[in-house]
């Protein structure tokens, strides 16, 4: 069975949107964050 | 007495040709996109060469699960959308497990999860780790398969070993021919069909509300019975979903699930980079909670629809008819009575709400009376529910039966076919991904490591195939004796809770602390799954902590005993 050699596929570098990793990171923790607040106002929200 | 059945409906003939072609289909493309498996790599790994996007569509079609499915309708239909808070911190174990796991068993090459954990501290550690992922997932597996089969049964008019041998045979099918690279393609489809599923429900709930009764009126209607509520602020630790549940218990679960469970490190690690495998989790991160507000919206809106709609007095037909054959019919037109009495009031109570909102009337009087309405229904629920009770001789929980029920009574031109066929979707996607990743911890953690060390890929890729084929027979094998399981089944399906943690715990010692020595982990595991038990048994704190509970126990029980007694170093390295 063939193993796939270390670093071969290691593309720290290749970030996709935001320039960063930690900027892509950042965006879920605050996509998480606006979510959350927005299920906070669904909740009690005067329909 | 057949009147109380009557209302069921049933599946037109363009319902089951939508359900027959959706069968056909998915196999036949299942086996097509799974040709040309060459080696074990192949058929385990889809050749390391998936793109995110179906990377992250099958682990999302992996979890979930046609239980998740009906289940979570049916309970925003009885309790509200309060579970909602168990995937609220999903998305930060995601940006976690990028940063942590995923980088290692990229780097490390592996085929299974545990294997990393041979690498990093001992044989001992994966093997353990791998039996309890393989005990675990393989029982649960038959309840995977077999509860959805027992409500579409009931639905559909089926036997029991109808359902489950189709919903079954057909994912072995294309398993066992296609591997990874079939359950992928399959879940991308199945995971689309059920996004389009979810969209068609939330579509006909909102447009059968009846003249005059506005969406707003609806979520009114819910939000005054507490069903709106998603963000309970309670500390208690006993209470199941609460912010803090969701975000500390439910980040460690789903931790312990994404980053642990071979059913779905094997989806990602079949992306064609580091990059791709890492997108496929975040991707889950964005979408995972507002699918499941809108399956939780649409059990709500059932709940709405059927204020002006009469429900059955039982959801489960199967035990209205056993309730019709056993109780006297007097006995039983006074509950009937009693139930449509109270369902028109509550009717009436809803509309004079809706109309004091409109009008400018007095909403709060329009409110008390709509609860108390409601109030009168429920005792009425509670009298059929004892009925059946007594009838059975054990507890009736009819919650899953809710929602198949509204799709077959209420949808038409092919909808219902088209929505049971989203239930099997679900149902098959997640069961392909569990036979496959079965399939591989058992060749490549135990057969390649301790029957066969070396041998051809031909040879391996030939065992591969008899391991799934064999998951798979095995599931349908526990399916069919469920039934007579009873309540071992619940135990089933409680088991993995007691290690998922504690798995979990041993993984963030192999990544966290470069320090942390075989010893220390091995019996670090060990204290993490006492603790679960201990917890469990002494205390009434909600499941989700159990996670935190066994992560944190291993990891400083991992560190204490390599700091006190370390042992021997790890045999490989990091």
């Amino acid at each position: 069975m063939p193993q796939e050699t270390a670093g071969r596929r290691d593309d720290e570098s290749q970030v996709p949107l935001f320039g960063t990793w930690p900027r892509i990171y950042g965006a879920v923790v605050v996509s998480a964050l606006v979510v959350m607040m927005l299920l906070t106002l669904f909740s009690g929200w005067p329909f | 007495m057949a009147i109380l059945t009557a209302g069921f409906g049933a599946l037109s003939r363009a319902d089951w040709v939508v359900l027959a072609v959706y069968l056909v289909a998915i196999v036949s493309f299942g086996l097509w996109m799974g040709r040309g498996n060459r080696r074990v790599d192949d058929f385990f790994l889809a050749g390391r060469q998936m793109r995110w996007w179906a990377a992250g569509l099958s682990v999302m079609a992996t979890q979930v699960s046609a239980i998740t499915f009906v289940g979570t309708t049916g309970q925003a239909y009885t309790k509200g959308m309060s579970f909602l808070a168990f995937y609220l911190g999903l998305p930060f174990a995601m940006v976690i497990l990028s940063i942590t796991l995923v980088p290692f068993f990229y780097r490390a090459g592996v085929f299974t999860a545990y294997e990393y954990l041979e690498r990093r501290f001992d044989a001992r550690t994966r093997t353990v780790t791998s039996l309890l992922f393989l005990l675990s997932r393989g029982l649960a597996l038959g309840v995977t398969l077999y509860a959805p089969s027992l409500v579409l049964s009931v639905v559909l008019g089926w036997s029991e070993t109808a359902t489950i041998l189709l919903m079954g045979g057909a994912t072995i099918l294309y398993v066992v021919y296609g591997g990874n690279r079939s359950v992928i393609w399959t879940d991308v489809v199945q995971m689309g069909l059920i996004w389009v599923g979810i969209f068609i429900c939330v579509g006909v709930a909102i447009t059968r509300l009846p003249d005059g009764f506005a969406l707003r009126d609806a979520l009114a209607l819910a939000q005054t019975t507490g069903r709106l509520e998603t963000m309970d602020p309670s500390l208690d630790p006993t209470r199941p979903y609460t912010v803090w549940s969701g975000l500390f218990g439910g980040m460690f679960l789903a931790m312990a699930y994404f980053g642990c469970d071979q059913s779905q490190v094997q989806r990602y690690l079949s992306g064609r980079s580091l990059t791709e495998s890492r997108l496929s989790l975040l991707f889950n991160a964005f979408l995972k909670v507002p699918m499941q507000f809108l399956i939780l919206l649409t059990g709500v809106l059932v709940f709405v629809f059927f204020h002006f709609h009469a429900p059955p007095l039982l959801w489960n037909r199967a035990e209205l008819v056993r309730v019709e054959r056993a109780v006297p019919p007097a006995e039983l037109q006074r509950v009937q009575s009693v139930f449509e009495a109270a369902h028109l009031e509550r009717r009436a109570a809803a509309e004079a709400f809706a109309l004091a909102r409109h009008d400018g009337g007095d909403e709060s009087a329009a409110r008390e009376g709509y609860l108390a309405a409601g109030r009168r229904l429920d005792e009425a629920e509670a009298e059929a529910r004892r009925l059946a009770e007594s009838v059975s001789g054990e507890p009736y929980n009819d919650t899953n039966y809710i929602f198949p029920t509204f799709i077959v009574s209420q949808l038409s031109g092919g909808l219902a076919g088209l929505i049971i066929a989203v239930i099997f979707a679900a149902a098959m996607s997640s069961l392909s991904g569990e036979f496959n990743s079965l399939a591989t911890a058992s060749l490549v953690d135990f057969y390649r490591r301790y029957v066969r060390t070396t041998a051809s890929d031909g040879h391996y890729l030939a065992v591969s195939r008899l391991f799934t084929a064999f998951w798979g027979v095995f599931a349908c094998l526990v399916a069919l004796e469920a039934g007579r399981l009873g309540s071992a089944i619940e135990v089933v399906n409680k088991f993995g809770s007691y290690f998922y943690g504690s798995i979990l715990g041993v993984f963030g010692l192999a990544v966290l602390t470069p320090s942390a020595r075989p010893r220390g982990a091995f019996y670090g595991l060990l204290a993490g799954m006492t603790a679960v038990f201990v917890v469990s048994q002494l205390t009434a704190v909600a499941f989700l902590w159990y996670n935190v509970v066994g992560a944190v126990t291993v990891f400083l029980v991992g560190l204490a005993i390599t700091a006190v007694a370390p042992g021997p170093r790890p045999a490989g390295t990091r």
